[in-house]
């Protein structure tokens, strides 16, 4: 059977209904964070400077979609993110993975235009890993699957943690927490908000260099 | 012609040598087998281990087990090692008055003097010559605490520097209008008095603090009397080597250090009996213990720490032996300075200092009833004769001699798990041997215990294989500075990691050491254990406890495998004019296998046939 992205929808729609509001809000309500003002600075180039982070997000981060799944803003996110690379001496730098929304391409387009090599990918519902550009796509260098359980702190520990791989420092890995619960509760809304997400993708389309 | 089998049941492994003899002294080895020992040495459950090493040898040749005319086990000298580590001192700072730590990223640099005042009072201050140092609690933001602080010193009050709670240091001064220095990562920042003289210093990256770390700087800051400034001692020392540190002078002098009674260790030996206290240090336990060789029993003071570590050494041998408590006697012991990372107690950032300890290795001789149960155990499994013979130094002479190249007189030093042993054999084939407590498994605690690692296994690792630093997925730099390139790209998981190079399977380690300073415990640890013990060992057996009159020694035992041990122990023994060799025991089976061998080879002497 062909499985398309209303009937995903339309499945989502009912269990939620039928949950009679016990489920989390859905992402997109009235309450939604403003929309980041971000410049766009042209086509992203690989960077030569050695003591530079790149953090890359999908189309829709801070514009379709304004917070993550559990309602931290994206000008938030990225704020933590940024205070976490700064915190360890660190440039970052922003870019906008327009070619897909798959949070293993991002952060690897991120690392492999980064000038140290390290980047980040941040998907809107908070989904992130930490990558390097001499791996593999679906390797990674830190991975932070469960959205739901990503906070501020998770955030500034990512920033940092990323910076001081950077530096050739061996930072301890972030704690992962694992939440059984965060699956059954969340993972609808993240089916939703992904289906969202992928379609601002544009195959084939360049990089951009960001700035807020 | 009979078959023999000669069992050596080591701390760590168990080995086996097949033999077929002919007549006296007609011995033609057939096979060898090793596995690791199941459960401790001299105890029944080494039957299993033994068993397994026997199929392993005799598989391959196609003998079966009852083909066998007899068994020879080691006399294991029923003797087993444990080791305890106590602590000798211990700094508590109550109503902490500093705050001295390693956040990574402490923000600004300087030295500066003010009063403690929080964040969120200095609204209420004027303009005023009195300079003040922030307290910045965790639920300020970076951008918030630094605009308030920019709005302050825009009024003109003189704030010099901060102490923050979380890791803010770098983002608040980056956003100062003029920088101070700044210490973060302070935990438990509730606790910092406020309205207090304070000094607070941050020193450039790559250099540790120098003001406040010295008692005489302290003092010339707060304007101490001499008898204050004794009691910042304690402070001033705990601050040594830091990068940032910050003094906060309370109204009584808060700071005590508590010194726990480490106990005293009492040897009795023959005629004497030695009191020392622990605390003295490791030098001046083991004069003491060479005054009284040979040791019968070390008592140690109860109710102090080093009692209870005694009283658990004996409990344990007591319940794997079989035996009454008080039939429990420890025989030598070594022991070693260590340090041990210790939570400052009353400080204010968590944090840790290295307090001074002493490891001891406790070897506790047992009857020979043990063994004699794993012999009768044996005949029961397999229908074996068992012969429970031997001195294990001295079987193991006997196998180093089948090194090429070697004949008597000579000596050997067996280094392996839980003992360093050592025995000599002169012109006249007469045999001297010791033992002496300490050996591998001692360095993996020393390590553990050092590097703070908390996982023994992976300080085996540590201990056994060389380190290198993943610098990139392509490419590697060994500890002694040489590169590796690699055409596939490296597991991320290692990816600027420090590794343990397990053949096989590198292991990363999680820790904030530097790569020198983890292989410099390594090798202290192995020196301090093995070079020590060696020479110790070998002074006992060489005639006229002169280790000069020695010219050959050879190495046998697991830990002769090392990869520097064996390096550190001819280096040591070079100054006495020794020449140290690994043993290639009958040609093929370096430096193990020894004492089977020597099993066999001893039996095949009163064979007749």
């Amino acid at each position: 059977m062909q499985i398309s992205e209303d009937m995903v929808r339309q499945v989502i729609m009912d269990i939620l209904g039928a949950a009679q509001g016990s489920a989390p809000k859905a992402n997109g309500s009235s309450d939604a964070p403003p929309p980041l003002s971000f410049r766009e600075l042209g086509t992203a180039k690989v960077g030569t400077d050695r003591n530079e982070v790149v953090v890359g997000v999908p189309p829709a981060f801070g514009k379709a979609m304004t917070k993550t799944i559990v309602d931290i803003p994206h000008s938030d996110v990225l704020k933590e993110v940024f205070a976490g690379i700064e915190e360890e001496g660190l440039k970052p730098r922003l870019v906008r993975v327009t070619r897909s929304a798959d949070v293993g391409a991002i952060a690897h387009d991120a690392a492999v235009l980064s000038g140290s090599g390290i980047g980040i990918g941040i998907l809107c519902r908070g989904t992130s890993v930490i990558h390097q550009r001499d791996l593999q796509i679906l390797q990674n260098l830190e991975l932070f699957p469960q959205s739901p359980l990503i906070d501020r702190s998770v955030f500034r520990a990512i920033g940092r943690n990323a910076a001081k791989y950077a530096k050739g420092e061996q930072p301890n890995p972030v704690p992962t927490r694992n939440d059984p619960m965060a699956r059954p509760r969340y993972q609808g809304l993240a089916a939703l908000l992904h289906n969202k997400e992928t379609q601002y993708v544009k195959l084939g389309a360049p990089t951009v260099e960001l700035a807020l | 012609m009979i078959y023999v089998a000669g069992v050596d049941v080591g701390n760590n492994t168990t080995e086996v040598a097949i033999a077929a003899i002919s007549g006296k002294d007609d011995v033609r080895f057939l096979a060898s087998g090793m596995v690791p020992t199941v459960g401790i040495k001299g105890t029944v459950r080494n039957a299993m281990g033994i068993i397994d090493a026997l199929d392993r040898a005799l598989g391959p040749i196609g003998i079966p087990r009852s083909d066998l005319h007899v068994i020879l086990l080691n006399e294991a000298t029923p003797v087993i090692g444990d080791i305890a580590m106590e602590t000798i001192t211990e700094t508590v700072i109550t109503e902490s008055a500093m705050i001295g730590h390693n956040p990574s990223t402490p923000g600004g640099q300087g030295l500066e003097q003010g009063r403690t005042i929080h964040l969120d009072a200095l609204a209420a201050r004027g303009a005023g010559s009195e300079t003040l140092i922030a307290v910045v609690s965790g639920d300020s933001d970076f951008e918030g605490a630094a605009a308030k602080i920019n709005a302050a010193t825009a009024r003109g009050v003189q704030v010099v520097g901060a102490i923050v709670q979380k890791d803010d240091g770098v983002l608040i001064n980056n956003r100062l209008t003029r920088p101070i220095p700044i210490v973060d990562e302070v935990k438990f920042i509730d606790r910092v008095p406020l309205g207090m003289p304070a000094a607070l210093e941050v020193a450039p990256p790559g250099r540790t603090i120098e003001r406040l770390s010295n008692p005489y700087d302290i003092a010339t800051l707060f304007g101490l009397d001499p008898e204050e400034t004794k009691r910042t001692v304690p402070v001033a020392r705990a601050l040594m080597g830091t990068r940032s540190a910050v003094v906060i002078k309370t109204p009584k002098g808060d700071i005590e250090e508590r010194r726990i009674p480490a106990g005293k260790l009492i040897f009795l030996g023959h005629q004497r009996r030695v009191e020392v206290p622990v605390d003295e240090g490791a030098d001046a336990i083991m004069d003491r213990v060479a005054e009284v060789y040979p040791l019968e029993e070390v008592q140690a003071e109860t109710g102090t720490n080093v009692g209870g570590m005694f009283e658990q050494v004996r409990r344990v041998m007591a319940d794997l032996t079989d035996q009454p408590v008080t039939a429990v006697k420890v025989q030598d012991i070594l022991a070693v300075d260590t340090f041990k990372p210790q939570q400052i107690l009353g400080s204010l950032a968590g944090e840790y200092a290295l307090g001074n300890a002493v490891g001891l290795a406790a070897m506790v001789s047992t009857q020979k009833l043990p063994m004699l149960r794993l012999a009768r155990k044996l005949e029961e499994e397999i229908g074996v004769p068992t012969i429970v013979g031997g001195v294990e130094a001295d079987m193991a002479i006997r196998g180093a001699m089948t090194t090429p190249g070697t004949r008597a007189p000579m000596a050997i030093v067996d280094v392996g798990g839980g003992s360093t042993d050592a025995s000599v054999i002169n012109d006249q084939l007469e045999i001297k041997s010791t033992h002496q407590a300490g050996a591998g498994d001692m360095v993996t605690m020393l390590i553990n215990t050092e590097l703070g690692l908390d996982d023994f296994e992976l300080a085996e690792c540590v201990k056994k294989y060389p380190l290198a630093k993943v610098e990139s997925l392509f490419h590697m730099r060994h500890e002694n500075g040489s590169v590796e390139f690699f055409q596939e790209p490296l597991d991320p998981r290692l990816f600027g990691r420090i590794i343990v190079l397990q053949p096989g399977n590198w292991v990363p380690l999680d820790t904030k050491e530097l790569l020198g300073k983890i292989v410099a415990v390594r090798q202290q640890a192995k020196r301090k254990v093995f070079v020590r013990n060696a020479l110790r060992a070998l002074k006992l057996v060489s005639p006229g406890q002169n280790i000069r009159m020695i010219h050959f020694v050879v190495l046998v035992g697991g830990s002769g495998l090392d990869f520097e041990i064996p390096k550190m122990i001819s280096d040591a023994l070079m100054e006495y004019g020794v020449v140290t060799g690994r043993a290639n025991v009958r040609g093929t089976e370096g430096p193990r296998n020894a004492v089977a061998t020597g099993l066999v080879l001893a039996y095949a002497k009163h064979y007749e046939g």
